[in-house]
């Protein structure tokens, strides 16, 4: 599925905080976008996925505009899964998931067998199976994490969309899950705090700075040291390991000789 | 697997559902059989049959004194404790889903104190006395309507309603609306009024009449089934206003929807009897701890267990005491709060806190 956002301004509070992002997003691709924290990487997000609404500018699903579209329409194009998933009440995980369905049903339409075989395929593929009746409040965050992305699997769409989808995940799960989305036909934006992720599994990445998009590329090519050093004022090392990955290694400022 | 237990999981629930209706009707019969005068089951149900369908011996069923205490004044309240305790549990879990807390009752928007409000501005004021013999339930009405108008409003003010903001609007609107009481109260020194207001503010059912019933009960049956189709809306307000627009659902318009249906039907809930506390809290969350969050079951069952319930605390008021009755309000708190604490205590509810 095609994603375009054509000059995207987005003033909140009296900060602009996107000042006129203007991005072709390659279809069938993972998307890295990456900056540093309060660049505007969740507002961009939340634009393309409908919560926020920009100053300026508009969004394009399939060369049409996001706000042409009924809710139901663009829930059926692109899934999520934001950052912050805490839950008041107490649903057991086959509902969470189960809510993935409802972008495809009606307000009385029941759940079919499809829909709890599609429930079970994607717990299956997050690796959750064994907790489908266990209470969402009593997981782990990474557990969460993962049911929020069977969730989004469950939605079935061509287009998903992840906010810093490793946040709480161990190693094992931050790769995990990198892989499970990896392998999925679809486009994928997310945006990622953790440059060695980035660099492994993204296609492209974006990299936003005060609101605008100051490099692009495949992440082999752009995320060099210099790039890093202006957007993060980081000292980095790259090397490359015997099986010709790259790999950024952080020089903190205190052990610098 | 999972598959197996949901087909399992799933005539369990239409058993219980189904049960529940049986008990429903057991406890009509039976409620209407407790009291100060003993009357048996067959007579009972003898005149229900011939004044709802015209069968059976006209002579006996029709009138005289076993028929009119059935029909005239033990029925009526049965079936108003039904459209009640139906109509303030499923309301109670509305309410809940539409501030996204599980604390909140049917009450909750300032309704409460609206409903006072207007409650005392009859009794000390006066006002309303057009409306005929029940003009404090007509003002109370009026008062729980336009403060949850008011609420709607002041939410909406600067940005669409959230959960927060209604509630916060909510407590606004209570506060001034219970300083107007109490500011009444205080300056018209009348001895009289303030017991009858308190009186009122603790429940009955006495006042049940086939004249209001008649407009109440298809109300609060009507709203129920409303609310059981929105199954889907209420489960995606617990998850809040960005998650639900990602699954394809903008809340903005339901919220005002639901709270309007609502707000009407605990209007006529407060006008026909005054205000019946905890019932709209401790069922809702006695069901949840039972069946889960799903409204497709939960709407439901609260609601036929708020009936069931309803029947039967008023029938302890009735009996509990001789010579005298007890105000619901009183015994609904005082049934239902250690059920509350004991099945707290019992099974690990956290509120949904994963703490």
């Amino acid at each position: 599925m095609e994603v375009k956002t054509q000059e995207i301004w987005m003033e909140l509070s009296g900060h602009q905080i996107l000042k006129g992002i203007d991005i072709q997003m390659p279809t069938q691709k993972l998307i890295g976008i990456i900056g540093p924290n309060g660049s505007g990487k969740s507002t961009l997000l939340k634009c393309i996925y409908r919560v926020l609404k920009p100053t300026h500018g508009a969004v394009y699903l399939d060369n049409r505009k996001l706000s042409d579209y009924a809710y139901r329409e663009s829930a059926q194009k692109m899934a999520v899964v934001a950052q912050h998933n805490y839950y008041n009440f107490d649903f057991s995980v086959i509902d969470v998931v189960l809510m993935g369905r409802s972008p495809h049903k009606k307000q009385m339409e029941r759940n079919t067998i499809k829909d709890y075989q599609i429930v079970r395929e994607a717990l299956e593929k997050v690796g959750m199976s064994d907790f489908a009746q266990r209470s969402f409040s009593t997981l782990s965050g990474g557990e969460q994490q993962r049911v929020i992305l069977a969730r989004a699997l469950a939605q079935q769409t061509p287009c998903l969309i992840l906010d810093e989808p490793t946040n709480h995940l161990d190693i094992k799960y931050q790769l995990q899950l990198m892989d499970i989305i990896k392998k999925l036909n679809c486009t994928i934006i997310a945006a990622i705090h953790d440059l060695n992720i980035a660099m492994m599994y993204c296609d492209v990445i974006y990299v936003i700075k005060d609101g605008i998009v100051v490099a692009d590329g495949k992440p082999e090519v752009i995320l060099t040291k210099e790039l890093i050093d202006q957007i993060y004022e980081v000292d980095v090392e790259l090397i490359k390991d015997s099986n010709g990955n790259t790999h950024i290694l952080y020089q903190p400022a205190h052990r610098a000789k | 697997m999972i598959k197996n237990k949901q087909s399992l999981k799933k005539p369990f629930y239409l058993i219980v559902l189904i049960i529940l209706l049986a008990l429903l009707l057991c406890s009509v019969v039976l409620a209407v059989a407790i009291g100060s005068t003993d009357i048996s089951a067959s007579d009972i149900y003898q005149v229900i049959l011939f004044k709802l369908l015209k069968i059976g011996d006209a002579q006996k069923f029709g009138s005289g004194v076993i028929s009119d205490i059935i029909w005239f004044v033990r029925l009526p309240r049965i079936v108003l404790a039904i459209a009640v305790g139906m109509g303030l549990s499923v309301c109670g879990v509305v309410m809940q889903a539409i501030v996204k807390n599980p604390l909140a009752d049917p009450y909750i928007l300032g309704i409460s104190s609206g409903a006072s409000l207007g409650a005392t501005l009859a009794v000390m004021l006066g006002i309303g006395a057009i409306f005929g013999s029940n003009f404090i339930g007509v003002t109370a009405f009026f008062g729980a309507f336009f403060v949850s108008l008011g609420v709607v409003m002041l939410a909406n003010i600067n940005g669409r309603a959230s959960s927060m903001k209604l509630l916060l609007a909510g407590m606004a609107f209570s506060a001034v609306c219970s300083a107007f009481s109490n500011f009444i109260v205080y300056f018209a020194k009348d001895k009289d009024g303030i017991q009858t207001i308190t009186y009122w503010l603790m429940g009955s059912l006495a006042g049940a009449s086939w004249d209001s019933i008649v407009v109440i009960l298809p109300f609060i049956l009507l709203g129920t089934l409303f609310f059981w189709t929105q199954n889907r809306t209420l489960n995606l307000m617990l998850l809040g206003d960005e998650t639900s627009i990602t699954l394809g659902t903008n809340l903005h318009r339901w919220r005002q929807v639901y709270l309007l249906i609502s707000s009407a039907m605990i209007g006529f809930i407060v006008y026909a009897s005054g205000m019946i506390g905890f019932v709209g809290l401790v069922i809702p969350h006695t069901i949840r701890m039972l069946f889960g969050t799903d409204h497709k079951k939960l709407i439901p069952l609260t609601a036929l267990v708020g009936a069931i319930f309803l029947i039967w605390a008023d029938v302890l008021c009735r009996v509990v005491i001789e010579g005298t009755e007890l105000p619901i309000g009183i015994l609904t708190s005082m049934i239902g709060a250690p059920c509350f604490i004991y099945l707290m205590v019992k099974k690990r509810y956290g509120f949904g806190g994963g703490d």
